[in-house]
């Protein structure tokens, strides 16, 4: 996977190669402080590090639109801890096709793709039928066992559409 | 009046030369002209209105955005001298129009649901103004605003009731569920928090919270039917009413309990088509020509396309063909419209809203192209409905696209009938051949219910009346519907012809979307309203119909938002799914099937074993498996980001009856035999069986799929293509897929099930 340089919401820049350097591989997610879908995930992706030392996460904001002073607004509002890139032009959502957020790509320390879509299948942790997706091939990946469901299909919020060039609809 | 007031302004608009011309693109920058101005005007003022802060900062809030929307509207007009001019005349043509438009609105909604209109009104357009909203993703926004607003006025117990609702359409649940819990603490608001809470809580899967939530708000005021439902579908996640619950307490449902011998199992997840997303629209179609039949799911997010491999499972190959970032997308209708053999897209958008659709030429190696703007075909209007056919019979196919609202404030527009001009290009002649009609089109369905050898076109409205056109074989239409007695009001959904009683006259079946209590009426007592029931029309034969729906046995009120006719267990005869919902987050109800035994339709939902609950779009029957076995599939999710919902597929557990599935490839006629019909002879009767080009959501494939029940061989299978040849296969295979071209007496045998 193509390799990203983007400035973090916290200041400063991030390379996902040097990020790889002392981690075993990467989860990087496509992801927008706008997104009602992601906003499910925050208490996931902010203990995600801890739960995962060996797998750096990157966020990386890629919505058409969506500014980096609104990134660091919703970081405060909403308490993000995790690292949160912000790419404006769209390059990286192209490169790595991406057409939602979130969307969620497990790689190696080499950037090659293991696993790639939905965190989980977006249903609650009590419902029966809840199934997570990137935790197993996270397992999978760091046991060296070959992942069982190396992609799965991904959902939410568009990364670009006509819509947000609109004039706003609210005050 | 409203004919009168607009076309003074057209009068006007005429005699300062100012040209009205239909939009290409989005208008980015300002409203195009002083109608979507006016629109947009009102629709800002009324979303102003209801998101106004309750501490007092109401009025100026509201007063800002009408001075900054009249600004607006000034600037759209003020790059254009001409339209500057006339604007001091113009501007009260238009917003007289708009008037007159929204009186007729409300005066149809009141004919149809008498004095429960007002609620009926004020539920729908809460969705159609939050609609941009969510669009947009300005929803954490008005989140973030509610959340002020209970901070500011702790005490106020109504925002705490709305910033739970707004954190329920959000999918925050548990937020949702904490804000409830707050409000139930004001008395007058108890039985509304807890019911709603019973939502929230059943949405995050804490069913026992939810029932005894539920329970509780009955208790307090048993005259919630919504209450109710809930209670009882979190009953049946809990595996029925708990001994604490009291009987009075417990809800049973009359409706969904008809003996039949079909059982469905759920597989979606088994097959590899369970994609979670706001599933819009549905087609099962054979994309790479490898025989098998695919499925393309429409969605907000993108559409995805599966790949069918051959062994009953599918391999989602969505990225990378040019279909995943279709974003927005709502209805799905294939056609081959260049003739080379592989079928092509066609995509609408928003529905409900304004977009640009999409056409998608396939290129035979899984990907493909937007052609829009080289086909001529781009728009940016509200269109929910597209279906193709061949109207002038010259081989191409062409493509309706029916105009739907735009908004609460949003006008009618004029539909499309494109023509194809045979070198992949279209040119819109709506006008011209006379499709028009001031009613909003939400389905659209081509027959030939005269069986003069041209399809007709009726458009069902989704608010008002319906309209039949009958195509007069020169490129001409003629609107029958009042003297076909099509065109009482309604609050239509899709439609579809269908010969139901196999006499030979494409008779027709239009869905209808009712209101939510309607809907949980017809589920408890098996019963609605009389006059809000899904219509079926009988072809009289003699260019009128006639609705027999209760006659037939249709007795109960859907919010249909999708479905279709297919012969389910073999029989020979046509059954009807329903894919219904409502874009409110506390409303979902079950997908139903009407079982037709050739007299009349029962509700065999539940017996069949499909849920109790769901939000279903495109709805498509189709035999994925080649063996006989029509499933079901379901294009799910709402309209709100809380409710992504995974596609559904219902299997069949074992095959009932024989069958035929027949495929035909047009060498004169259209590539896929759009609009051809098919008669077969089997056991003593004769089906008759009508080959779509799409009728809303769900897009049915091009394969026949004929049920003949214990026949053991079927005498003939005729053909009556779009061309006007006509075939006669006699003796054709039982349990097999046969193919047929046009022209050769000889069919392939594509599979022996």
């Amino acid at each position: 996977m193509p390799d990203v340089e983007l400035p973090l919401a916290s200041g400063g820049a991030t390379i996902l190669s040097q990020r790889l350097t002392n981690h075993r591989g990467a989860v990087v997610l496509f992801w927008s402080g706008m997104c009602a879908h992601c906003a499910r995930y925050d208490e996931y992706l902010n203990t995600f590090e801890q739960r995962h030392p060996e797998i750096a996460l990157l966020a990386i904001a890629a919505r058409h639109t969506e500014t980096l002073q609104q990134i660091r607004l919703t970081v405060a509002d909403r308490g993000l801890t995790f690292p949160i890139a912000h790419c404006a032009d769209g390059r990286a959502a192209a490169g790595w096709q991406a057409p939602q957020t979130p969307r969620a790509y497990l790689v190696d320390r080499h950037r090659m793709l293991r696993y790639r879509g939905a965190i989980d299948n977006y249903k609650y942790r009590n419902d029966a039928a809840y199934a997570e997706y990137l935790e197993p091939a996270i397992d999978d990946f760091l046991h060296g066992r070959p992942i069982v469901r190396a992609e799965t299909p991904s959902f939410g919020c568009a990364i670009d559409s006509i819509y947000y060039a609109l004039p706003r609809v609210t005050r | 009046m409203q004919f009168a007031l607009h076309q003074t302004q057209r009068a006007v608009q005429l005699a300062a030369g100012v040209e009205a011309v239909p939009l290409t693109s989005a208008p980015v920058q300002r409203p195009a002209d002083v109608d979507r101005s006016t629109s947009e005007f009102f629709n800002r003022l009324t979303r102003a209105a209801l998101y106004a802060p309750v501490d007092g900062g109401g009025v100026p809030a509201i007063a800002t955005t009408a001075l900054d929307s009249a600004r607006t509207m000034v600037a759209a007009t003020a790059a254009d001298p001409l339209r500057l001019a006339i604007l001091p005349v113009e501007l009260p043509l238009s917003v007289a129009t708009l008037g007159a438009q929204e009186m007729l609105r409300v005066l149809y909604g009141w004919q149809i649901l008498g004095s429960r209109a007002p609620e009926f009104i004020r539920e729908i357009s809460e969705v159609f103004l939050d609609g941009p909203v969510y669009l947009q993703l300005e929803y954490l926004k008005q989140l973030r605003r509610m959340q002020a607003q209970v901070r500011a006025v702790p005490g106020d117990g109504a925002a705490w009731l709305e910033l739970g609702r707004y954190s329920m359409k959000c999918g925050m649940y548990h937020q949702a569920a904490a804000a409830f819990t707050t409000a139930a603490g004001f008395s007058l608001l108890r039985a509304e928090a807890l019911y709603q809470r019973s939502v929230a809580n059943y949405r995050s899967a804490e069913y026992a919270d939810a029932l005894r939530d539920a329970v509780e708000s009955l208790a307090l005021n048993p005259d919630q039917p919504r209450a109710a439902y809930w209670s009882w579908l979190a009953a049946g996640e809990l595996g029925g009413y708990p001994a604490d619950v009291p009987k009075a307490r417990r809800i049973e449902m009359a409706s969904g309990c008809g003996d039949t011998d079909l059982r469905y199992e759920s597989v979606s997840a088994q097959i590899g088509l369970d994609k979670t997303g706001e599933g819009r629209g549905l087609a099962v179609f054979d994309y790479d020509g490898d025989g098998r039949l695919d499925v393309m799911v429409s969605a907000a997010g993108g559409c995805s396309l599966f790949h069918n491999n051959g062994d009953g499972t599918f391999t989602d190959v969505s990225v990378g063909s040019g279909l995943d970032t279709c974003v927005s997308s709502f209805a799905v209708a294939i056609g081959d419209y260049d003739g080379d053999g592989k079928p092509d897209v066609f995509v609408t958008r928003q529905g409900f809203l304004e977009g640009a659709s999409v056409l998608y030429r396939n290129n035979g190696d899984g990907t493909f192209t937007d052609v829009t703007a080289a086909a001529g075909l781009t728009g940016w209007i509200s269109t929910f409905a597209a279906s193709w056919a061949d109207y002038n019979c010259d081989g191409a196919l062409d493509l309706f696209v029916g105009a739907n609202l735009n908004g609460l404030f949003g006008r009618k527009v004029g539909d499309r009938l494109f023509r194809n001009n045979g070198d992949g290009t279209f040119t819109d002649v709506a006008e011209r051949a006379g499709i028009v009609t001031p009613w909003p089109t939400i389905g659209a369905a081509w027959g030939d219910y005269d069986n003069d050898g041209f399809p007709d076109l009726f458009l069902s409205s989704s608010f008002g009346r319906s309209q039949l056109f009958h195509n007069n074989g020169d490129g001409t239409f003629t609107n029958v519907s009042r003297q076909a007695g099509i065109d009482s009001p309604c609050f239509g959904s899709v439609t579809f012809w269908c010969d139901y009683d196999g006499d030979g006259y494409l008779d027709l079946v239009q869905y209808v979307w009712c209101r939510h209590e309607d809907m949980l009426q017809s589920l408890r007592d098996g019963v609605g309203p009389a006059d809000r029931a899904l219509r079926i029309y009988h072809n009289n034969g003699n260019g009128t119909f006639t609705n027999v729906n209760r006659d037939l046995g249709v007795t109960e009120c859907w919010g249909s938002m999708s479905g279709n006719a297919a012969d389910l267990n073999n029989d020979g005869y046509f059954d009807l799914v329903l894919g219904n919902g409502g874009p409110q987050v506390v409303r979902g109800e079950p997908p139903v099937i009407l079982q037709f035994d050739g007299r009349r339709f029962r509700n065999v939902t539940f017996t069949a074993g499909m849920p109790r609950f769901g939000k279903s779009h495109g709805a498509v029957i189709a035999d994925l498996t080649g063996d006989g076995r029509p499933h079901i599939l379901l294009g799910s999710g709402g309209f709100y980001p809380a409710e992504p919902m995974p596609v559904e597929v219902y299997r069949p557990i074992v095959r009932l009856g024989n069958y035929l599935n027949v495929r035909l490839v047009g060498t004169k006629s259209n590539r896929d035999a759009i609009g051809a019909r098919l008669r077969i002879t089997a056991g003593g009767r004769t089906q008759h069986h009508l080959v779509s080009g799409g009728s809303g959501f769900g897009c049915l494939p091009f394969e026949q799929h004929i049920g003949v029940g214990a026949a053991t061989t079927i005498e003939a299978l005729e053909i009556d293509w779009p061309s006007r040849t006509r075939q006669r296969i006699a003796s054709p295979p039982i349990n097999a897929t046969i193919r047929n071209t046009e022209g050769e007496e000889s069919i392939a045998v594509v599979r022996r099930g």
